[in-house]
């Protein structure tokens, strides 16, 4: 116990005299945290529309006019006979609507008049959002124009649980904090390890009393605490800005909070241990981070979306556990009930990546 | 003839075949250029995934009639909803919703059946985990029209006046990797050109192989053209790797000019080779010039569109991002893949790749000359 305390002081100490990596630990979780929870948006807003209104009556202006006042679309100037197509083409606008030119005196008449749509589908998210919005104003619109002589049978009446406002940030933003803890705290773990190795020092440490144990656990101490400073900072930091607050019981999230930045820190460890220089750690952190804590974490889009075998990559990945706690200390407020299992499976993560790290260091180690 | 043995003598060409040789003998380097790009690839395609369907639904069928339960087959008919579990107990829905048994409860009222017969319409609930906005947002959606086409069948009026037939262009099917790949083929290049110019130059300095270089009779053009033209070709290669895999694992098509699409990959490759000698000419160590880069790249990769769309950004953001050449390029991708645009569309990024390539090869071959010097 006493030599884990000393190794994690020996860690801390030199922590706080490297300035580049003291400013780093603080500055890049936080340019993180603003460029994520900024610029991560997945569904747009002001999406550019051309209407190409080949009937001009009362009626299809007001369907243009009631189209536009939705706020979801912004109309560009374009010439009526062009091919609306070519706008779409070249970038100017997302989506096109074109009404026929017998628009008002079919639906008058009782006949169905059909609008097109044409939308551009590179972006296949907010293509989808696109064709759902125009179909569901479409339906309003004949409602608020009388233009149905029946009502509908069956109403849907549609309640948003738990961010009824459909806030995107409500989402992201909870989840960047696990991307951030996932990457930095285990970061800064690993340079501390490949420093070491790369500097020779770790020989010292093979040839005396301390054990492999008691050298992983002194340094994952040390970048526990830091992380832990990382953790408050860039939390606070973000509830601030994004105005977020404890939906429910927050104990879950200081307890798996706690768990998640030790396995982290471990994960670091283990790459800084298999790692023979600086610049290798590094780049084992930044890629294998950013691709699990990234892309198989749920940060962007659920996790059932992730086809079958790589889904099972997904369970091993710590800021999963984190971000599904998170979420819930922050947006729905279950608390314990609902994420128990979470902290539980961290800790076997951080476990295994524990007895992994110490397999092998404790191969170099000399006897006794 | 004469010409070509000259050149094949001349100083450049020894050089080139020098800096290749070193490349290839570079396992690395190799290893880099070929192992993360694909796996990038591929983990990119595969697990970002927009794609709303299967959404868990939670049942609550208090009419129990064949109408409420043809009601709940149509909800499930094409695959947007799963029925996860049945209950008519409302805390115990409730509690599935929060602990995200399910995504979605659908409550179908005791006087379902009836009200269909009478002249009031019957309603049906649909409650939707919010938490992810955007999978709500288009779950909503899906459950109005499901409904609402279910409902259709009981009003003597079979079809609205107006409809609204949609069609999407490019990808009409909604694979959602076409959209991922090209971006990915943007954020490989990217990564790419920037590691593997700053270690080429990082590593001569590290070894110490700089000096010699100085010590050659060549002229300083001679040393960083035989620098750039090697690695600008095998970066080429990488672009042609990636492309493989985007065309013969994700099917995403080709339909604009493979040498046009050529073009403004190399003008990409000069942009990143730019950024990577401008690095390692800052840097004194390998482990700076690393840092530095992971600096960098960060916001490259996250304001170029790659993931999130550009226009869903706030404007400040968007605006932001013309600064970004990334941008610039993953625009071009896709339009030049999924678009079959050409330069009388894409010219505006041209004209910018142009001028961040000109700019920045400029900058950092200048940075270095000095130092050759």
């Amino acid at each position: 116990m006493k030599r884990i305390l000393a190794q994690c002081k020996k860690e801390l100490a030199q922590f706080r005299r490297d300035r580049l990596t003291l400013a780093l630990a603080f500055i890049l979780p936080t340019m993180t945290l603003f460029i994520f929870g900024f610029a991560i948006r997945l569904e747009a807003k002001n999406i550019v529309l051309i209407v190409q209104d080949f009937d001009r009556s009362n009626l299809s202006q007001a369907y243009t006019e009631r189209l536009y006042a939705t706020n979801q679309f912004v109309p560009v100037q374009w010439n009526g006979l062009d091919p609306v197509r070519d706008g779409i083409d070249r970038g100017l606008a997302k989506a096109a609507v074109i009404i026929p030119s017998k628009f008002s005196s079919d639906v008058q008449a009782g006949r169905t008049s059909t609008v097109q749509v044409l939308i551009d589908g590179t972006d296949v998210n907010n293509a989808r959002v696109i064709k759902n919005s125009i179909q569901a104003f479409t339906k309003v619109f004949i409602q608020d124009q009388n233009l149905a002589q029946s009502q509908p049978k069956i109403l849907p009446r549609i309640r948003l649980w738990f961010n009824p406002g459909r806030q995107e940030s409500l989402y992201i933003v909870p989840g960047v904090f696990g991307v951030i803890l996932a990457i930095y705290p285990s970061l800064l773990a690993a340079l501390a390890m490949s420093r070491e190795k790369e500097q020779g020092t770790i020989l010292q440490t093979y040839a005396s009393s301390i054990s492999a144990a008691e050298l992983l656990l002194g340094k994952c101490l040390a970048y526990f605490i830091v992380g832990i400073g990382q953790a408050l900072f860039v939390i606070g930091l973000g509830c601030a800005v994004w105005r977020l607050g404890f939906a429910g019981d927050p104990t879950p999230l200081f307890v798996g909070g706690a768990i998640f930045l030790i396995a982290s820190v471990m994960f670091g460890l283990f790459i800084g241990v298999r790692a023979n220089n600086r610049s290798v750690a590094v780049q084992g952190v930044a890629t294998a981070g950013f691709l699990l804590a990234l892309l198989l974490s749920g940060f962007i889009y659920p996790l059932h979306n992730i086809p079958f075998p790589l889904s099972l990559v997904t369970n091993i990945v710590p800021a999963r556990y984190f971000i599904e706690i998170s979420r819930d200390a922050f947006v729905r407020g279950t608390g314990w009930s609902g994420v128990w299992l979470a902290p539980l499976l961290l800790a076997v993560l951080a476990f295994v990546l524990f007895s992994l790290s110490r397999r092998i260091l404790g191969r170099m180690q000399l006897p006794g | 003839m004469n010409l070509f043995r000259r050149f094949l003598e001349s100083r450049f060409f020894v050089l080139a075949v020098k800096e290749i040789s070193q490349i290839l003998r570079n396992k690395q380097l190799i290893f880099l250029l070929v192992f993360p790009p694909t796996i990038q690839l591929l983990i990119f395609g595969f697990a970002l995934s927009p794609n709303v369907e299967h959404i868990k639904l939670g049942v609550m069928d208090y009419s129990n009639t064949p109408m409420s339960r043809e009601l709940t087959a149509a909800m499930t008919a094409n695959g947007v909803f799963d029925v996860k579990s049945r209950t008519i107990d409302e805390t115990d829905l409730s509690n599935q919703v929060r602990r995200g048994d399910v995504t979605a409860g659908l409550v179908i009222p005791t006087d379902f059946n009836r009200s269909l017969h009478s002249d009031r319409p019957a309603e049906v609930q649909v409650l939707i985990d919010a938490v992810d906005a955007n999978t709500a947002g288009i779950a909503s959606g899906y459950a109005t029209q499901i409904i609402n086409q279910f409902g259709r069948q009981f009003t003597p009026e079979a079809v609205p006046p107006i409809q609204t037939e949609a069609t999407i262009l490019y990808n009409p099917g909604l694979v959602s990797s076409w959209f991922i790949v090209p971006g990915v083929i943007g954020l490989v290049l990217n990564l790419g050109s920037s590691l593997v110019s700053t270690s080429a130059v990082v590593r001569e300095k590290d070894t110490g192989t700089l000096e010699q270089l100085l010590m050659t009779p060549a002229a300083d053009w001679e040393i960083i053209l035989a620098k750039v033209v090697p690695l600008f070709v095998l970066l080429l290669g990488e672009v042609m790797l990636a492309l493989s895999v985007a065309h013969f694992i994700f099917q995403v098509p080709f339909r604009g000019s493979l040498p046009l699409f050529l073009f403004f990959s190399g003008l990409y490759a000069c942009v990143g080779i730019g950024v990577g000698f401008l690095l390692a000419t800052i840097s004194r160590t390998q482990q700076q010039a690393i840092l530095t880069s992971f600096f960098i790249n960060l916001p490259l990769i996250q304001l170029s569109g790659a993931i999130a769309p550009v226009e869903s950004m706030p404007k400040f953001f968007q605006i932001l991002s013309l600064a970004n050449p990334l941008r610039h390029y993953i625009k071009i991708a896709r339009g030049v893949l999924l678009k079959g645009n050409g330069l009388d569309v894409l010219y505006p990024e041209a004209i910018a790749l142009f001028c961040f390539a000109i700019a920045l090869l400029y900058i950092s071959t200048s940075k270095f000359r000095s130092q050759l010097n």
